[in-house]
């Protein structure tokens, strides 16, 4: 009758729960069904504690011991590491030891606590078979300095914490756990089934037949001195321009997270013994693109000059040394910089464009990222972005940056992510579409500030702004004027006496009195007026006052004497054409008068000169 | 001048063909332009007065103007704090700050920091182009270009407008030139010279109110409150009275060797520049002569007053070597070698020719080295920033000492925000503007009697001073020791002056100058050296464990290189302070000031 009882109203309910109660059966009965018959055949895991994270890298046998093909299996982490997890990755181990990769999905197991992956196999694995997997995971954090304050004199003991066992949901028949350690010190180690420890390792196990989800606290107290520096955030912002640069530039926030510092800090034993002070960080590499150039490193108060760069063939290797040491808490913030050439990231079909660069680059070896703010700076004008990430990244709002001759502001795409490691180091792909009209657009603008520019002053010089009249400027300005027209005006005439020579030169070959004549009429008509204008204008001159109106007058006279010569020469051709003169004589007279007419037009020019 | 006869050969070669107008303004602008030019080159601020003034500024850009204006700073002068906006000239930061704002409305983002490293010398090469119109309203065109010229390379200007040089002085003096240079240009119109009468006017003013002044404070009505000025009027006064006037290097009188230095060939010319002026006197002339001799007198009292007499230096010079040029240019016969001039010469100045040739040689000879000179005193003296020093290794390589930022950095990432740091005032703005971390006196040193209470607290035993500490809620204490490396001006050989400022008020009447040296009257950090001296905290801070370190070969060990001697006390702990940082040359240390024991049980 009791039992009774007990059942009836366990019934009611089951039936009660309906459709979304049977959903969940099918879930969990789908979730085993991936485990079904899945055996760790053979596990080989190594905990690399060298330095300061934990690498813990498993080498599973997988058997299908099961009745039907399974697709995917599950990988587990532990609840007290999983919040500590920044990388994990699996693959498969090809018989051509070429390892595949596996995508992982993150899931969760019904009744167990902890985080969950979910690998899927690339071809399903028959009942019966055998597959190698390996599993990498990096962990940050993990490692708890302790005694968690010590002097400069002290060394830095850490502890790890973790499983003696592979975390899986799969019974494991048989399995050996390696750990590295960073140093032969160690203080304790738990003994679980007499480990071997050798120098800087400490063997555990075969341990045989683990059921599934085993755990067992693994502790280990031993010496690490190697730089615990956590960079606690970094802003990487990726400037892109098209006209072939492309400016990196990282504000870095760094802190040394291993025990802190107590008691004073003495240079002088830190400079006198070698192991004082051994757990800080004087300098480390960071390692460029072998194209960075224009490197700079540079805090809130100017350049650091504490740094050394070197170029070698496949990168470039800059020597960070902080201002000051870094010893345990400490902290310091710096920005390091560098030029890329676009052609080597930046690639376009058109008006389409990729940019592909790396998400986050290295600043340490066994760098730890607790924060990563990208921000990618894209051309003015750059639209339809679309961004291919490595790994899942949280994308922020977009933003506008406005920076030298921008109108409408630069895209900026920003995006976060939390606790990177150095596997983190990979390419992201940005898609967007640019026309190249737009190019234009800046040398345009200078141009047309330029222009503008040009356009005022002219306006400005040309006209006249001031209030009140400035004579004496005016009539400096119209007597220029009229000089410069004088200047004309006596080169004219003295280019007819040229031409003239050349009349009686062809009159003495062609003997033709008609073209001579002609000639000297139309000198005398054109010399007339030429000399008119010249008086005219001196007439204008005078009446400026200027004294250069003498000086007009003087030419004039010289010219009188100069076209009475011109005159001369062409009768003395002539006498000699009709036979008057001898040829001798002719020759003797026309070099006076050559003589006189040079002496003359070069007066003519130096008063010219000195108009 | 030279202008002309660059304009004669220009044309005689064929280059330009422009009227003989627009080659002369073409020449005035090639040489503006070039004495205009900045001189730049790098992006660090300089001098310690500027980066308090960037920090004002950056405030002013980021707050906006009428928070900047209730500024009260409570990172100076701790627990006083210092009301900013009250007390400072504003102009600086407006001028740049506008410019900044002006700038960015452009989208040409330049950083505040970069407006201000470049804002001196923008206003140097305005200066420069002033100076310009200035002289030419003196005499003529040629005397200001010369005169241009000179101020753009003149160190004792250049000192005060490098970039990253921000500061008042280096920029006020083109805005003073516009000024005068307006006020000559209208009189020479034909205006009446009411400008100058207005300033004579006021200066006679001045004189009177101050005859009256001192004569009230002779009778004692009046407390003295600016020290500064009454030591331009007797240059002794500060010297008997205010130490901490006279302790300022700045404020020091003005050697030979600076003016030549500083100055170099404007020296020699200045003098003939006013002989000129008195020759041709005018109303400006006699301005120009009175500026000059008053420049003269105030630079002699004080060093940093050569900014004020370098330009009109370069004025008076550009007149000078202006006029010379003149004359003799004159009589050098540049026409071709005729024989019949040669008969006509002159019979009472027999080879006018050769000398004037000579002497425009001997001239050019003079502006030539006086560039070189420039080139290098500026290079040499005025282009490093003080805050890095820098020395010759034994291999010839160049060391760099960046200890001072190294320190600032530290304070700033790894001391507490609200840490007080007590320090000598000479660093007070350069720790709040790089370590942004509170001190207690800085280089405005308004208040007496609290820089005088840290020169007590330096002076004392480590007991008196934990007191004293206490007392200021002192956190971190910050010396400079130059023993190590041989760096010269650190704090011990500035101790005597704490010692001086510590006594001069009541507090510390207990400190007599007198104690700190030994019975000769000798000043000895030694075996020899005054016990008290060696047991003050001044000396313990800065030579703790400094008694173990070798410095020189074939020397013991705490051998201080700056006053070469071994010290004399040597193993001693400390008991209210611990070491919190030295820097890598020992340059700066810094030690933490201890807390109370627990139980209220005393530190000593």
């Amino acid at each position: 009758m009791e039992t009774c009882y007990v059942k009836l109203p366990t019934l009611i309910l089951m039936w009660r729960a309906g459709a979304g109660s049977f959903a969940l059966i099918a879930c969990f009965f789908r979730a085993s069904l991936c485990a079904e018959g899945l055996v760790n055949e053979d596990v080989k895991r190594t905990l690399d504690l060298s330095s300061h994270l934990a690498k813990i890298t498993a080498e599973i046998q997988l058997a299908n011991h099961g009745a039907s093909r399974v697709s995917g299996f599950t990988l587990a982490l532990e609840a007290e590491l999983a919040p500590h997890l920044a990388f994990i990755g699996a693959s498969v181990k090809g018989e051509e030891e070429e390892d595949e990769s596996l995508e992982l999905k993150e899931t969760t197991v019904h009744g167990q606590s902890g985080k969950f992956f979910e690998a899927q196999l690339p071809s399903s694995l028959a009942p019966g078979a055998k597959l190698r997997v390996k599993v990498e995971t990096v962990f940050s954090h993990m490692l708890k300095p302790f005694p968690t304050h010590i002097t400069q004199a002290e060394r830095q003991l850490v502890v790890f914490q973790g499983n003696h066992y592979l975390y899986s949901p799969y019974p494991t028949r048989s399995q050996t756990t390696r750990v590295r350690l960073a140093s032969k010190t160690v203080e304790s180690y738990t003994k679980l089934g007499n480990p071997t420890k050798s120098d800087e390792t400490v063997e555990y196990g075969p341990f045989k037949d683990v059921p599934p989800f085993s755990q067992d606290a693994m502790k280990i107290h031993y010496e690490n001195n190697t730089p615990f520096i956590t960079i606690s955030s970094v802003t990487r912002t990726i400037e892109v321009s098209h006209w072939g640069n492309i400016a990196v530039e990282e504000t870095i926030d760094l802190r040394h997270t291993g025990a802190f510092l107590k008691g004073p800090f003495s240079r002088y034993d830190y400079q006198r013994q070698s192991d004082s002070g051994i757990s800080s960080v004087k300098s480390f590499k960071t390692i460029l693109p072998a194209s960075a150039q224009d490197v700079y490193y540079r805090d809130e108060i100017g350049n650091i000059s504490t740094s050394h760069l070197q170029v070698l063939d496949d990168s470039v290797e800059v020597e960070i040394r902080p201002r000051f040491p870094l010893f345990g808490g400490w902290k310091t913030h710096y920005i390091i910089g560098y030029n890329l050439p676009s052609y080597e990231y930046l690639y376009n079909l058109g008006d389409q464009y990729a940019l592909k660069i790396r998400l986050v680059d290295h600043v340490y070896d066994d760098q730890v990222i607790d924060q990563l703010t990208v921000k990618l700076i894209l051309p003015e004008g750059a639209r339809n972005i679309h961004v291919d990430t490595p790994y899942p990244i949280t994308r922020s709002q977009d933003e506008l940056h406005y920076t030298y001759l921008d109108t409408f502001g630069r895209p900026v795409l920003v995006a976060t992510k939390n606790n990177l490691v150095e596997q983190h180091i990979q390419d992201v792909v940005v898609h967007y579409t640019f026309n190249k009209i737009l190019m234009l657009q800046e040398p345009l603008l200078v141009v047309g500030l330029f222009y503008i520019l040009f356009f005022t002053v002219i306006i400005y010089v040309r006209l006249d702004f001031s209030i009140t009249k400035d004579p004496a400027a005016e009539v400096r300005m119209k007597v220029a004027s009229i000089t410069e027209q004088v200047l004309t005006l006596v080169n004219k005439r003295l280019g007819l006496y040229r031409h003239m020579d050349e009349v009686v030169n062809r009159y003495k070959q062609t003997r033709d009195t008609g073209a001579l004549n002609s000639g000297r009429k139309t000198l005398e008509a054109e010399h007339r007026t030429l000399s008119n204008d010249i008086s005219a204008l001196q007439a204008r001159l005078k009446a400026e006052g200027s004294d250069l109106a003498e000086k007009v007058g003087e030419i004039q006279k010289l010219d009188n004497q100069l076209k009475d010569l011109v005159c001369r020469s062409c009768q003395e051709a002539e006498r000699l054409v009709a036979g008057k003169v001898k040829k001798d004589a002719y020759i003797d007279s026309d070099k006076t008068l050559s003589g006189k007419r040079q002496e003359l037009v070069s007066r003519i020019d130096s008063l010219l000169d000195a108009l | 001048t030279r202008s002309c006869l660059l304009c004669v050969k220009m044309t005689k070669l064929g280059f330009l063909r422009l009227s003989y107008e627009k080659q002369d303004t073409l020449l005035k602008l090639l040489i503006l332009s070039m004495a205009a030019h900045p001189n730049t080159c790098l992006n660090e601020l300089f001098l310690v007065g500027s980066y308090f003034n960037y920090r004002t500024t950056r405030f002013l850009t980021e707050e906006g103007f009428y928070k900047f204006h209730n500024w009260f700073d409570d990172r100076a002068w701790y627990p006083l704090g210092r009301i900013i906006g009250g007390t400072i000239y504003p102009g600086l930061m407006i001028t740049s700050a506008a410019l900044y704002h002006v700038l960015h409305f452009f989208h040409i983002t330049i950083d505040i920091r970069n407006v201000c490293v470049f804002l001196a010398p923008l206003f140097s090469s305005f200066t420069a182009i002033v100076t310009y119109h200035f002289t030419k309203e003196l005499k003529d065109a040629g005397a200001g270009l010369l005169a241009a010229a000179m101020i753009a390379v003149v160190p004792g200007y250049i000192s005060r407008s490098v970039a990253g040089s921000y500061d008042n002085e280096g920029t006020i003096l083109s805005q003073r030139y516009v000024v005068y240079s307006n006020a000559f240009k209208k009189a020479s119109i034909g205006k009446v010279l009411e400008f100058v009468k207005y300033q004579i006017e006021t200066y006679t003013l001045l004189f009177k109110s101050l005859v009256l002044f001192l004569y009230w404070l002779m009778l004692g009505k009046i407390s003295p409150w600016t020290g500064r000025f009454y030591s331009l009027l007797d240059p002794s006064y500060a010297k008997n009275n205010i130490p901490i006037i006279a302790s300022v290097s700045e404020h020091q009188p003005t050697t030979w060797s600076s003016y030549y230095f500083d100055l170099q060939l404007l020296v020699f010319m200045f003098p003939v520049g006013l002989y000129y002026c008195f020759n041709n006197l005018s109303d400006a002339t006699i301005f120009i002569i009175m500026y000059g001799v008053t420049s003269m007198y105030f630079s002699a009292v004080m060093v940093r007053l050569m900014l004020v007499l370098a330009p009109v230096m370069c004025i008076l010079s550009g007149i000078g070597v202006s006029q010379v040029l003149t004359t003799y240019m004159k009589n050098l016969d540049v026409s071709r070698p005729d024989k019949k001039s040669k008969k006509q010469q002159d019979s009472t100045y027999p080879i006018k020719n050769e000398v004037a040739s000579g002497m425009i040689l001997v001239m050019a000879f003079f502006l030539i080295t006086y560039t070189f000179h420039s080139t290098w005193v500026t290079s040499e003296a005025y282009s490093s920033p003080s805050i890095v020093l820098s020395a010759r290794g034994g291999d010839g390589s160049r060391i760099i000492f960046d200890d001072f930022r190294e320190a600032y950095y530290w304070l700033r990432h790894n001391t507490p925000e609200d840490a007080k740091v007590m320090s000598w005032w000479d660093y007070g703005y350069q720790i709040t503007a790089m370590a942004n971390r509170t001190i207690l006196v800085d280089n405005n040193t308004w208040n007496n009697t609290h820089i005088s209470r840290v020169g007590q607290a330096m002076a004392s035993t480590e007991e008196k001073a934990y007191e004293i500490m206490r007392e200021l809620d002192v956190s971190y204490v910050l010396v400079i020791f130059g023993g190590l490396t041989g760096y010269s001006s650190d704090d011990i050989n500035k101790f005597l002056w704490m010692v001086r400022i510590g006594g001069s008020t009541d507090t510390g009447r207990h400190i007599k100058e007198h104690d700190y040296y030994t019975p000769t009257g000798e000043f000895r950090v030694d075996r020899e050296g005054s016990p008290v001296l060696l047991n003050c905290l001044m000396y313990k801070m800065c030579y703790y464990r400094f008694g173990q370190v070798y410095t020189e070969a074939k020397r013991p060990p705490g051998y201080d290189r700056v006053r070469n001697a071994e010290i004399g006390n040597k193993d001693f702990e400390l008991d209210v302070l611990e070491e919190a940082y030295t820097t890598e040359h020992w340059l700066v240390r810094i030690y933490k000031v201890k807390d109370l024991d627990n139980r209220g049980l005393s530190r000593t």
